[in-house]
């Protein structure tokens, strides 16, 4: 299974709130990130990667073609995602996250794994049971990752703090 | 589903790159060989018979013992696209105050070194080796001019600078608003409130039998103690790490602590680790460092002093000197957010292949570090075997005490933790103390750090730390700090400068750390 990155273009955040946004005083809860593909042919999302920064909570709205004819709608994969589990504490303030496309919902995943979409049935999964060939290409991909790790070297360490019977030292480095 | 599996098989293979490269490994290898003659191993089921002849002799709880080390200490894999400084600390701006920190370490470490023109390290003549291999029982009795030397840092430095501590992305303010800490910490993490305290230390409760409480001379041993004991035997006869962890929650027998921690440790003397030891001890007696002689400032200047610990002065040297050579440590850093200080061989300045970490386990010592080894004489006579567990305690517990970090048993958080206990349980005595200029953090905080080492009296310490281990978390250190200011609140309430609130504070030697927590936890009227 090839997963490609797709090159994106990111926008500035921009903020949602009632009234000038240059005499209000309080500061908006809600920020508003656009992604766009610019010069892509249409592809099937997989996975969204991102790094937090104290937002507490993420949802995710997509416009899509479905066909020639149609005009393109937004859909919402995602509302109010937690990503914080308490917005005033640091926990998840920095995490890294993944969102995956999945059809089973599950019960519970460690904060970065898959996220089973709420209510509104999002158009883009497909119908019916999940391909069995990228089921099993995926799970061949995990058993690649384990074997590898498994097979690199050890972490007996030497014990050796010298080099070749030497620590005649200098100072120590800022860097 | 897919997600929990692979998640799963990437711990797997974790632990399992991790136990390759250890002794158990060669351990079940030779086993396997070796029970090839046993007339039950057939080549039909070589697979299964093999794993049945594991699980009867005890092999396959050792592996289980060491798969539970390997959990309790490593941390989840952390996603993908995350970096290894992630993985030492997720908050940057907690990364960067510890870099700070210990940019500064190193400054004073080299201003050290030219002050007093003595190198980082030295080759010692072979007149001295031999000197130092026939005094090595008896090093406490060299008295070496160490006047010249100061510690690199002391507890109270290292609050100021974790009071210092800001979260660029939490508005502040320097004006106080509702939104400033009443205490000295200012970052917001979360902490527990003691509902949830409760609920995490439930074997602590009042309903449940306690050593340091219900083994009183007043309490018949019938009613708790002598089934305990009798527990904590059988325990220690099926050599289970996770059934001794759940066990010590309730204390632990002074006869059964010393195989206990070294079960919940995961530390078995094998003749590997007595001559990794012998390896390291002649390391010690080829390189004099640098640090060796903060080493021996700090003892003289703690353990020494103490009265329950002076007898051990020789056994601290005998540990630290060797821990500070000890490369195996190294592998720690990858969850501590503290990095080893670097160095170049003289002359090689800047060239990868002469770098080197200084001193070899990549751990500077400050004042007080020694008190983190002296309880332990109490329960390891064998200096290999003291040497062992001290390493593994450190490497699992003590690092967080001095280093800056968003962990739940990282100081910061053991700070903030106490602050808040006291704040929201005994507002009263934290508003009069915070008005007469007695920040309670600033007495509390040399407990904490020390995890209470040299405080309290060293029967109530092993109790204390028996929880330490069987929790495998040093909330327990903030607890005990805000419960031991709810019992002088009294006298607290009476103070009017912050020297008479220490002096209020400065012997907790006749302290019984259960009933203390006990009642804290539990029975406090909130």
């Amino acid at each position: 299974m090839s997963r490609v990155l797709v090159p994106c273009h990111v926008k500035g955040t921009v903020a949602l709130q009632v009234g000038d946004v240059r005499t209000s005083q309080g500061r908006p809860g809600v920020l508003v990130i656009d992604v766009t593909f610019p010069s892509v042919a249409p592809f099937e999302l997989q996975e969204i990667t991102f790094k937090n920064y104290y937002t507490a909570f993420l949802s995710i709205r997509v416009r899509q073609h479905t066909s020639a004819h149609t005009p393109a709608k937004w859909v919402t994969c995602l509302r109010d995602y937690c990503l914080m589990p308490d917005p005033h504490s640091e926990e998840g303030a920095q995490e890294y996250v993944s969102l995956f496309k999945h059809q089973s919902p599950s019960v519970t995943f460690p904060k970065w794994l898959s996220h089973p979409v709420p209510c509104e049935q999002p158009a883009l999964l497909r119908e019916g049971l999940p391909d069995p060939s990228r089921v099993s290409s995926e799970v061949q991909q995990m058993w690649a990752l384990t074997e590898m790790i498994r097979a690199s070297h050890t972490s007996t360490r030497i014990g050796r703090f010298d080099v070749d019977g030497c620590y005649d030292l200098n100072l120590l480095s800022y860097t | 589903m897919l997600q929990e599996e692979s998640d799963l098989s990437l711990i797997i293979a974790q632990i399992v790159q991790k136990l390759k490269g250890s002794n158990l490994y060669s351990q079940l290898e030779r086993q396997a060989w070796a029970s090839l003659q046993r007339p039950e191993i057939k080549l039909e089921s070589l697979k299964e018979d093999i794993k049945e002849f594991f699980k009867i002799s005890g092999w396959e709880k050792k592996l289980q013992n060491a798969v539970y080390s390997e959990l309790s200490v490593f941390p989840l894999p952390s996603h993908p696209a995350a970096p290894p400084e992630h993985l030492k600390e997720p908050l940057v701006y907690m990364r960067k105050a510890q870099g700070s920190w210990e940019k500064r370490i190193l400054k004073s470490l080299n201003s050290m070194c030219t002050e007093l023109s003595i190198p980082l390290a030295r080759k010692r003549p072979a007149g001295e080796q031999k000197e130092l291999l026939n005094k090595w029982n008896e090093m406490g009795t060299d008295e070496p001019d160490l006047s010249l030397f100061r510690p690199v840092y002391a507890p109270k430095d290292f609050l100021e600078v974790l009071i210092n501590l800001r979260n660029p992305n939490y508005e502040n303010g320097d004006s106080l608003s509702f939104r400033t800490h009443l205490g000295l910490i200012q970052v917001p993490l979360k902490v527990k409130d003691i509902p949830e305290l409760k609920e995490c230390f439930v074997e602590l409760g009042l309903n449940i039998g306690q050593l340091g409480i219900d083994d009183s001379t007043q309490v018949p041993p019938e009613l708790f103690e002598n089934e305990h004991v009798r527990i904590g035997q059988k325990v220690l006869a099926e050599q289970d790490s996770a059934a001794a962890q759940q066990y010590i929650r309730q204390g632990s027998p002074t006869a059964l602590r010393a195989e206990l921690w070294a079960l919940i440790l995961n530390i078995s003397s094998q003749p590997e680790d007595v001559l990794y030891y012998e390896q390291l001890k002649t390391n010690v007696i080829q390189h004099d460092l640098l640090v060796d002689s903060l080493i021996y400032k700090d003892v003289k200047l703690t353990a020494s002093n103490d009265d329950y610990y002076f007898v051990f002065e020789d056994y601290l040297y005998q540990v630290l000197l060797c821990f500070s050579r000890d490369t195996s440590v190294l592998s720690h850093f990858a969850f501590n957010s503290a990095s080893p200080p670097k160095s170049y061989i003289r002359g090689k300045l800047g060239l990868e292949e002469y770098a080197v970490f200084y001193p070899p386990n990549g751990v500077i010592p400050f004042h007080g570090f020694s008190m983190y080894v002296a309880p332990l004489c109490f329960l390891y006579h064998e200096p290999s075997k003291l040497y062992q567990i001290f390493r593994e305690m450190y490497v699992r517990f003590f690092f967080r005490l001095h280093s800056i970090s968003s962990h739940p048993s990282g100081i910061v958080s053991l700070c903030l933790l106490f602050e808040t206990l006291l704040q929201t349980y005994l507002p009263q005595l934290f508003y009069h103390l915070r008005e007469i200029g007695a920040q309670p953090l600033r007495i509390s905080f040399k407990w904490m750090v020390r995890a209470f080492s040299g405080y309290l009296a060293t029967d109530q310490l092993l109790l204390l730390w028996d929880r330490i281990l069987g929790y495998n978390s040093l909330e327990i250190l903030a607890v005990l700090a805000a419960a031991v200011f709810a019992f002088r609140a009294v006298n607290l309430m009476e103070v009017t400068s912050l020297a008479a609130a220490e002096a209020v504070l400065a012997d907790l030697s006749t302290l019984k750390v259960m009933p203390l927590l006990q009642i804290f936890l539990f029975a406090t009227v909130t």
